[in-house]
């Protein structure tokens, strides 16, 4: 009954309803399409990390991580593959040698990761080979690399030309080789593009004296949920000496600069809310002074205080929620072909390249965003309403039915 | 014992009852010391000039309002000593209300109006659905059963505010002018009711009511002037 009152008390004054909630869905629309772009563009950030190099998870020897030195490779290659092979929610992994180095070329030199891959399996691991804007990838080829399209602008090279990478080899000494691009590619990232550059794993082995052994395995997981039950099993079977870190560990900033913004976001939807209180106060106010001596009768009848104030909340639990609901819905109609086609913003494609975004930005709506959306503002309509509430509460029956 | 000397139960006693309200700044005493005894089927009117008191009266016996001085007893019990849940709890059960302005609930029907007492007490919804109708048939009311206030005139409104008063079998009913906004005819055709409901069902009513017609019907008759009560007449009818 309190529920039926409240409802059909909301549309005794219609108009002034309604410019309540469309306000309230103004303020979703608003706050969802800016939350879903940029969760897409922070989402993208980190897909791209992960899809370029990062992977999704990483194993190598236990200091790896601190100390990328060519000395800390793999203690035992073999067990590491036969581990991932047996391990059924590992869907591919590409073993790697890493090394910092220099590359030169005839008119310039830049200090790089050298990353000695598989060449097959990288492919299913990263985006290199999809990345590429020139030439082809790795082959069978000796000698071939893959740089960056900024790396080589910077080198001064083109497909075909030579580069010397130097690297400080296992033994001391440092290891050294002529290598021809044959391939350019260009990532998310003109930062990433400076500084990795992609020869075949023998060679890299080759020149740094490791034999046959790998910096790092990079896996890739048919379910990117059971990650962290993954990374306990690998932890289990290759004990101690190794470390197997999952991508939130690799790129602890990034991952934080996520949870941050989902956080920032709840200050978002309030500093929204704190602009619509005001209005709601007003309304509820306008509406519980219209209605006093309503108010006084149920008292005299006997409705306790507890129940008038519930129903007050209640009219402004409905209008936040009718609003959020309709907001929520254009919203939804708007961000649904963009998620698809996505915001080309290729006019700020620098700066969004230097962040790590492509040009091409694909709104993302979490199921925080939804619940966002969909709760907090009814929420703060009932906080708007306690004061009135409170207000008509206080009045004894006789005074407020007398009230004018 | 003969019927003629059963001893009447008294369930509304006032001591010394005063109420002083401020307007603008300046007191204004409104009773000054009633003492008054309601018996329980009592068809009582409370009459007197404008401003004598009779409506403050009649909120203070309601606990719709609380006495500068004295004291409102209400079956045994002073009201000055109970909090206002239990005022509350005491209205949803001992009393109803019949107002001049009649004041339905607009945004619910005839049939909501009258219920909406049991659904504070919690009474089931096929309880309460069947009580309303049969209530309604029996006040001729229930082709009013959907219609909202707006829909009803100013004597189909009072009916069902009558109705709403005593859904809930209360011990008493206070009726605050019921008839002043009432055509002679209809005024008459609700007294009717609520005589019929005094002595069908030994509701007590007190009336505050200027109403000749209202006076008339009362089985005793309290006369306030200037907040006292100036003479009592018992066998009014």
């Amino acid at each position: 009954m309190l529920l039926k009152i409240a409802w059909r008390n909301i549309w005794r004054q219609r108009r002034r309803s309604i410019i309540v909630m469309i306000s309230v869905a103004v303020g979703i629309v608003a706050t969802l399409l800016t939350e879903t772009v940029s969760m897409g563009m922070m989402i993208q950030m980190l897909e791209n990390q992960i899809g370029s190099h990062v992977a999704h998870l990483q194993v190598h020897r236990k200091g790896f991580e601190a100390n990328q030195v060519v000395q800390n490779y793999l203690p035992d290659r073999a067990k590491v593959e036969q581990l991932l092979r047996e391990t059924p929610e590992v869907e591919h992994y590409s073993e790697r040698v890493i090394s910092f180095g220099l590359i030169s070329s005839a008119s310039s030199s830049s200090g790089v990761t050298i990353v000695g891959i598989d060449p097959q399996r990288e492919e299913k691991v990263t985006t290199i080979e999809r990345s590429l804007v020139a030439g082809q990838y790795l082959s069978s080829r000796r000698n071939g690399v893959v740089v960056g399209k900024r790396l080589a602008e910077k080198l001064g090279v083109r497909i075909g030309d030579k580069i010397v990478a130097m690297a400080t080899a296992l033994d001391g000494h440092v290891g050294s080789d002529v290598f021809r691009i044959v391939g350019l590619y260009q990532s998310f990232s003109s930062e990433f593009d400076k500084v990795y550059v992609y020869i075949p794993l023998t060679e890299a082995q080759e020149m740094l004296a490791l034999d046959a052994d790998v910096s790092e395995v990079a896996v890739i997981l048919l379910n990117r949920d059971r990650l962290n039950q993954v990374q306990e099993a690998l932890e289990r079977g290759l004990g101690s000496s190794y470390e197997v870190l999952t991508y939130p560990e690799i790129l602890p900033l990034l991952v934080l600069q996520l949870d941050l913004f989902q956080e920032s976001m709840l200050v978002f939807y309030a500093i929204i809310g704190i602009a619509l209180i005001f209005g709601i106060i007003n309304t509820m106010l306008m509406s519980v002074f219209e209605r006093m001596t309503e108010f006084g009768v149920l008292k005299a009848i006997g409705m306790r205080n507890g129940r008038l104030v519930a129903m007050i909340l209640l009219e402004a639990l409905l209008l936040g929620a009718i609003g959020a609901a309709g907001g929520f819905a254009v919203g939804y109609i708007l961000y649904l072909p963009l998620s698809h086609s996505g915001i080309n913003l290729s006019m700020f494609s620098a700066s969004l390249n230097s962040f790590g975004v492509g040009a091409i930005i694909y709104p993302v709506l979490t199921v925080e965003g939804v619940l966002n959306a969909l709760l907090i503002i009814p929420l703060i309509a009932v906080l708007g309403a306690i004061y009135p509430a409170l207000k008509a509460a206080r009045f004894r029956p006789v005074a407020a039915i007398r009230y004018v | 014992m003969t019927a003629e000397t059963i001893m009447p139960t008294e369930i509304i006693r006032t001591e010394s009852l005063e109420k002083i309200y401020s307007e603008n700044g300046v007191p204004v005493r409104a009773l000054r010391g009633i003492d008054l005894v309601v018996n329980k089927g009592d068809f009582l009117v409370i009459a007197g000039p404008s401003g004598s008191g009779k409506t403050t009266l009649l909120n203070l016996i309601g606990a719709l309002d609380s006495p500068t001085g004295g004291a409102v007893y209400f079956e045994g019990e002073n009201l000055s000593r109970k909090s206002e849940a239990e005022l509350s709890a005491m209205r949803l059960h001992k009393l109803g209300f019949v107002f001049q302005a009649f004041n339905l609930i607009p945004v619910l029907t005839a049939c909501e109006n009258i219920e909406f007492t049991m659904v504070l007490r919690g009474v089931p919804e096929r309880q309460r659905k069947q009580r309303v109708l049969d209530l309604m048939r029996d006040l001729r009311i229930d082709e009013l059963a959907d219609k909202r206030p707006l829909e009803m005139s100013g004597g189909q409104q009072q009916r069902v505010a009558v109705a709403r008063a005593i859904i809930t079998n209360p011990s008493v009913v206070l009726a605050d002018e019921p008839t002043a906004n009432l055509d002679s005819t209809t005024g008459a055709s609700l007294l009717d009711l609520m005589e019929r409901m005094n002595r069908e069902k030994n509701i007590t009513f007190i009336f505050s009511s200027h109403d000749q017609q209202v006076i008339q019907r009362g089985r005793r008759l309290i006369l306030l002037r200037d907040g006292k009560i100036d003479r009592t007449e018992e066998g009014s009818r």
